[in-house]
């Protein structure tokens, strides 16, 4: 097992620029992307926010696409992202045909397309392929079929704000096992009017430029963009000649497990994620040169993650910067953004500033005004998302001394419990799992997905999972379908919080944790049916490293009777609308097991609950 | 007052999704938060959103929203003082 793993190559497209050289520039002169927004058609023209200085029409000139290409905003800023990456290592697609991965990760996806004909694709058939790429899943295929990746395998994370960061992590576990030998992870996220005003309707955007850990801070602005890296093993890297940049040392991945969009005073998640990346990177903490920050410049994140770096770093924490003062929250593309921006930062000795800061925290960390000249050896990458999904990097120039990544071993998982909950049934009843004052505002969705994995978690006679591993196709369907209708009948006012907190895919897997008291291993996979062998694949990863005994793996996926329509206008097949559910419990020991896992019939577990299959598409 | 005050109760019942809840068993002047009536920042922003809907009352600030939803009463009596509807 090959356990270096190297930065061959990278792209990154945000509001400073497209490609490294645009960034890099902007990162030097301290010059931010954010403004006055442009293309996004929203009502809140009075929020700045770090949008990409491109129409979707000169995006497809720039890629030489035709039109009238179906390719939404988050797939173009994807493909112009992979297509740098891809030239930068040297790599044609076809290098990435025998052992070649592509991992993105978003939350979007379609969104910003499905937005503007929505009331449309109710009506009629004119707009209603749209649906074709509204999921996450499609939304990657997309922008893999553009940069000429459409045969390579690949899948998508859907972890809110730490998407692209849980991308590389899965890319890095792929590589050490030995199942890839090439993996190209990332994400991409356009701005869409619906997450606008979702984080509008949370009230943590900011009129004016962000001013990350500053005292008078009063949210974020929103950004967009893509970056992938292109993450190979050493034999690999060798055997093709190619330059490593960086290397990944060390990564870490934890849940808060305290709240849907708040991060816990002490930040244990983010504490636990920093943490294990060290841990695996074999460094203390007077190894880390600088801190690409999570710093979203909310009240609470910045308290929250400053509180965690100082119980990490003590009182020698290291310069830190948030560059979401250059780029907007890109949400789930900053992991990849911003770890392509702390490769700049290694591989061109500065550290980025943290712009618009003035005024302390008392108490709280200081950021660094930038430096032009930095030799850095090891550097450290937060990346945090609603549903406490915490995500930590930890990059190396490649002249520092290689320290193996922790070693994997082959192991048997087997089934301990299945539950299932089938579109169509009744509502399931979580009476005796919560109290009803935290059930009163739970979509059905979520009262399904917690009957399942409570049922799974009770038959194996265990509390808490070591991890939660979740697979959903729509996501919050019932929650995101209100909130849509809402925006687009009634406008961009008014709009209820309750519903664009819990229509993110990674909610449930989120409140499974506060649920279970879990702050081990958590992630959400988003690629239309495939997600829950996504899942499982990961849940293997997960147990070859040590890094779990128990896994709570579940697919929950919501149809709206609206969506079953559209489905059936579009691709002839009706699928039963409700909640589908199917949890697993998997571990490593053999006894009371009900199966091995590769006995198991994902597929056939799959019909039973949504019953009936959405054809493959076929544009 | 107190028509002002069941017909909040009855809305803040609907927004919130309190359906066990009847507006007696609110108490006037019990916090709405915490120990009281056991609601959360997000209920919060629901709130702003339910004055800004039904009272025509605009927040701008999350964290002023803190003192006016300390009560039934004090919410009441806010809404009575600023309301444009």
């Amino acid at each position: 097992m090959d356990t270096t793993i190297y930065v061959t190559g990278s792209g990154i497209i945000s509001a400073i620029g497209v490609g490294k050289a645009q960034t890099l520039d902007a990162l030097l002169a301290k010059r931010s992307g954010i403004g006055p927004l442009c293309h996004l058609e929203t009502c809140h023209k009075e929020l700045p926010a770090g949008e990409v200085k491109l129409s979707d029409r000169e995006m497809l000139t720039m890629l030489g696409l035709a039109d009238d290409m179906p390719a939404n905003r988050t797939s173009l800023m994807g493909s112009i992202a992979l297509r740098e990456a891809l030239s930068d290592a040297h790599l044609l697609p076809e290098d990435l045909l025998r052992a070649g991965y592509l991992i993105s990760g978003t939350t979007v996806g379609g969104m910003d397309y499905t937005e503007r004909h929505y009331l449309d694709m109710l009506a009629d058939d004119t707009h209603l392929s749209l649906l074709r790429t509204h999921e996450c899943g499609a939304t990657t295929e997309v922008m893999a079929r553009a940069a000429g990746l459409g045969n390579v395998r690949m899948t998508t994370l859907s972890t809110a704000c730490s998407s692209a960061a849980n991308a590389i992590i899965m890319g890095c576990n792929l590589i050490k096992t030995g199942r890839a030998d090439i993996v190209v992870a990332g994400g991409s996220e356009s701005l869409s009017k619906f997450h606008f005003n979702g984080f509008n309707s949370l009230m943590i955007l900011d009129s004016r430029p962000c001013r990350p850990f500053d005292a008078d801070r009063a949210g974020l602005n929103l950004g967009e963009g893509a970056a992938f890296v292109v993450l190979e093993s050493e034999a690999s890297a060798r055997r093709r000649g190619a330059t490593p940049l960086i290397r990944i040392s060390g990564y870490g991945n934890a849940c808060d497990a305290f709240h849907q969009t708040a991060s816990s005073d002490n930040g244990e998640g983010a504490f636990r994620a920093m943490r294990q990346a060290l841990e695996t990177a074999g460094l203390t903490t007077t190894d880390i040169d600088y801190i690409n920050a999570h710093g979203t410049a909310t009240p609470n994140n910045d308290v929250s993650e400053g509180t965690a770096l100082q119980r990490i770093f003590g009182e020698a924490v290291p310069p830190v910067s948030s560059t979401k003062s250059f780029t907007g929250h890109t949400t789930s593309a900053s992991g990849s953004i911003e770890a392509v921006i702390c490769e700049l930062a290694l591989t061109h000795g500065f550290i980025p500033a943290n712009l618009g800061w003035t005024k302390q925290i008392p108490g709280g960390i200081t950021p660094t005004p930038g430096k032009a000249e930095a030799d850095l050896h090891h550097v450290m990458c937060n990346s945090f998302g609603f549903g406490g999904n915490d995500s930590s990097l930890v990059l190396s120039k490649v002249t520092t001394a290689t320290h193996p990544l922790p070693a994997t071993h082959h192991c048997e998982v087997y089934v301990r419990a299945v539950s299932l909950h089938k579109a169509g049934e009744p509502s399931a009843d979580v009476g005796k799992y919560l109290p009803k004052l935290e059930a009163r505002r739970m979509c059905k969705l979520l009262k399904s997905a917690i009957f399942t994995s409570k049922q799974v978690l009770e038959a194996a006679g265990i509390e808490r999972p070591d991890g939660i591993i979740t697979a959903t196709e729509y996501g919050m369907l019932e929650n995101s379908e209100k909130f849509l209708t809402q925006m687009c009948r009634d406008g961009e006012e008014l709009l209820k919080p309750t519903l664009f907190m819990q229509s993110t895919h990674n909610t449930i897997g989120g409140v499974l944790a506060i649920l279970t008291k879990c702050h081990g291993y958590n992630v959400t996979f988003s690629h239309g049916r495939q997600s829950l062998r996504d899942a499982v694949l990961d849940a293997r990863l997960q147990f070859e490293q040590g890094n779990a005994r128990t896994l709570l793996v579940g697919y929950h996926n919501e149809l709206t009777p609206t969506f079953s329509d559209m489905e059936h206008r579009l691709y002839g097949t009706r699928r039963q609308a409700g909640e589908a559910s199917v949890a697993l419990l998997l571990t490593t020991e053999a006894d009371g097991a009900v199966a091995k896992l590769e006995e198991l019939d994902l597929d056939a577990l799959l019909r039973d609950v949504s019953d009936g299959s959405k054809p493959e598409s076929n544009d | 007052m107190e028509s002002l005050i069941l017909e909040l109760k009855q809305q803040i019942i609907e927004a919130l999704n309190l359906e066990d809840v009847t507006p007696e068993e609110i108490d006037n002047d019990a916090s709405l938060f915490g120990e009281g009536l056991g609601l959360d920042s997000i209920d919060a922003l629901e709130l702003i959103v339910l004055m800004e809907k039904n009272y025509g009352i605009k927040l701008k600030d999350p964290a002023e929203s803190k003192e006016i939803f300390k009560s039934i009463n004090v919410m009441a009596d806010y809404i009575a003082k600023n309301r444009k509807k």
